[in-house]
């Protein structure tokens, strides 16, 4: 897939620009806070509906102003499509596929693929369980988009299920014929998420590992691991439903006492050991980033090989940090087939081969020019 | 509407406001099956032409009006008021449920439909209804295909209509 063009409106620090995209690569160079990693935001969000740097629409739109416009045009195998996404200060955002108001996300997403990869991603190693369910999802949400709705809805019983317990909490009551109703639907919304999360880890683990192989030169052996909270021998439903029950039941008294669901999805865990160690523990940042590197081009040969097209690659400041010996190999396996946006501070770092054949636009408090 | 009224004379306005209030004294629930109803009965509880052997439950008044509009459906309705939402303090007490208890421990109907959106609240209310009424009688749903986060009251007349014929056991 190619985006053509992009358009920004009131969009963080951008007033109104348009950017055609002239080649398989583009490189956004500028200072420090003039807007680079925005517009690589903006692609994000067309994506998956979501932003790993904020959570809060009101955030997004440009100071002072009440709404923001985020439009593309994308060339897919299947044709062409205009994208918007409208965002408000105060109010819920709206889609539109070829300016026609889409009601369900869901139909929105899936249009446009991409893989963010930032500095930030270190946290994937470093941070909590949250980050690498965070990160699954974002991906699931790529691969099956069906999936936001099942996390959304399970979300929704969590926040209800926990109120449930919580008021349970404050009344002493002892037994209640409506936990159990919410039980079941924790029990039937979590065990669709577990699956697609089991899954989509099946598909990727090894991806991952040979990616790990070629770039650390075979010396490290590395396992991405999905580790639900809900643990059952097999994977079949009943046998999943079974476990769940139990466990439901098993953690009764505790979830009644401290007023908050302690058995579900949500408490997941993705494990990447390297030589069956814990990343976190092992080794240097170096390492570290190998690892995430070898995670976001398994997800690039994931996404490309579920989708039937190749993913955009949006890399936030993170060329930079690699050595040369990386540099190359995530340069060699995008080649031409990926179409990736690149941020950076200096060109000079770059591959002067690299930078000939590729688009360079100067970013500058919120207006790009070409160079 | 308010920017429409706005530009009405004012002695219209007070006359209209006259008219609201009276309503909304007036217009209260009807004390079998909670629908919006100006007399203590309703209407369609009052009415000894329809089936007394069916009880239609709607989280609703609204979707009372819709179901209406098909005219398909010939039984009575159960309106529980709302749908079950720790969130927002709404438990099976403060819904109409005790009453539709009684009330079909009473009638014995035999058939109860649940005709309730299916929102992850929506669909609790299904199944904390199911497993309370299935001892009394056959409970059945309404198997509507609506979009996600879709609700009865945008259903279109023929999708509703649809939805009463495929309506299925609730297991
Ligand atoms: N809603 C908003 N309205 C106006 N300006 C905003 C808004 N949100 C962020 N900004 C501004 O955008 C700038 C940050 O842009 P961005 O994160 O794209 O920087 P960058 O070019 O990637 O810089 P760096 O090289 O440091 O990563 C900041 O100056 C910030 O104040
Ligand atoms: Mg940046
Ligand atoms: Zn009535």
């Amino acid at each position: 897939m190619y985006l053509k063009t992009l358009h920004l409106q009131q969009f963080r620090n951008y007033q109104e620009q348009w950017v055609d995209f002239l080649a398989p690569k583009t490189i956004l160079v500028g200072n420090n806070a003039q807007g680079k990693s925005n517009l690589l935001e903006a692609v994000e969000l067309l994506a998956t509906l979501r932003s790993h740097r904020s959570t809060r629409d009101r955030d997004l739109v440009r100071e002072g102003e009440l709404m923001s416009k985020v439009s593309a045009t994308l060339e897919r195998q299947t044709g062409i499509t205009d994208l918007s996404l409208t965002l408000r200060r105060n109010g819920r955002r709206t889609v539109a596929l070829n300016s026609e108001n889409i009601r369900r996300q869901m139909d929105f997403l899936g249009i446009l693929n991409a893989v963010q990869f930032s500095s930030l991603d270190l946290d994937l190693v470093r941070g909590g369980p949250d980050q690498r369910r965070t990160w699954l999802d974002t991906l699931l949400i790529q691969l099956e988009p069906v999936y936001a709705h099942i996390l959304q809805q399970y979300n929704q019983v969590l926040r209800q299920r926990n109120a449930l317990l919580k008021k349970i909490q404050s009344s002493d009551e002892q037994s209640s014929e409506e936990l159990t109703v919410w039980n079941e639907q924790l029990v039937s919304a979590g065990i669709r998420v577990i699956r697609r999360r089991s899954r989509a880890i099946a598909l990727l683990a090894p991806v991952a590992a040979n990616w790990h192989e070629s770039i650390s030169g075979s010396t490290e052996v590395l396992q991405v691991k999905y580790a639900p909270n809900v643990v059952t021998a097999d994977e079949h439903l009943d046998e999943l439903q079974q476990a769940f029950i139990e466990k439901i039941s098993s953690r009764a008294i505790a979830e009644q006492h401290q007023g908050t669901t302690l058995v579900g999805p949500h408490r997941d865990e993705v494990e990447l050991t390297i030589n069956q160690t814990p990343a976190r523990a092992y080794g240097s940042q170096g390492q570290q980033r190998t690892l995430v590197l070898a995670l976001k081009l398994a997800e690039l040969k994931l996404i490309e090989e579920v989708v039937g097209e190749s993913p955009l690659l949006l890399l936030d400041d993170v060329l930079a940090e690699l050595d040369l010996h990386r540099q190359n190999q995530l340069l060699d396996a995008i080649q031409d087939r990926f179409q990736t946006l690149i941020t950076t501070t200096h060109l000079g770092s770059f591959d002067a081969q690299w930078l000939k054949a590729s688009q360079i636009l100067h970013v500058q408090a919120g207006e790009i020019a070409s160079g | 509407m308010a920017l429409h009224i706005l530009k009405r004379p004012e002695t219209e306005i007070q006359a209209l406001a006259q008219a609201l209030i009276d309503a909304k004294q007036q217009v209260g629930l009807c004390s079998v099956c909670f629908h919006l109803s100006a007399e203590p009965v309703c209407e369609i509880c009052r009415n000894t032409n329809r089936d007394d052997h069916t009880i239609c439950v709607v989280s609703d008044s609204r979707d009372v009006i819709a179901l209406e509009k098909t005219r398909e459906y010939h039984g009575k309705y159960h309106v529980l008021g709302g749908v079950i939402s720790p969130m927002d303090g709404i438990g099976p007490e403060q819904l109409t449920i005790q009453s539709l208890v009684r009330r079909v421990s009473q009638q014995k109907p035999k058939e109860i439909i649940l005709a309730i959106s299916p929102s992850v609240e929506g669909e609790t209310t299904t199944l904390y209804l199911g497993q309370l009424l299935k001892p009394f009688t056959r409970v059945t749903r309404i198997a509507f295909g609506l979009p996600v986060g879709g609700d009865l009251e945008y259903a279109d007349e023929v999708t509703l209509a649809r939805a009463l014929e495929g309506r299925r056991e609730l297991d």
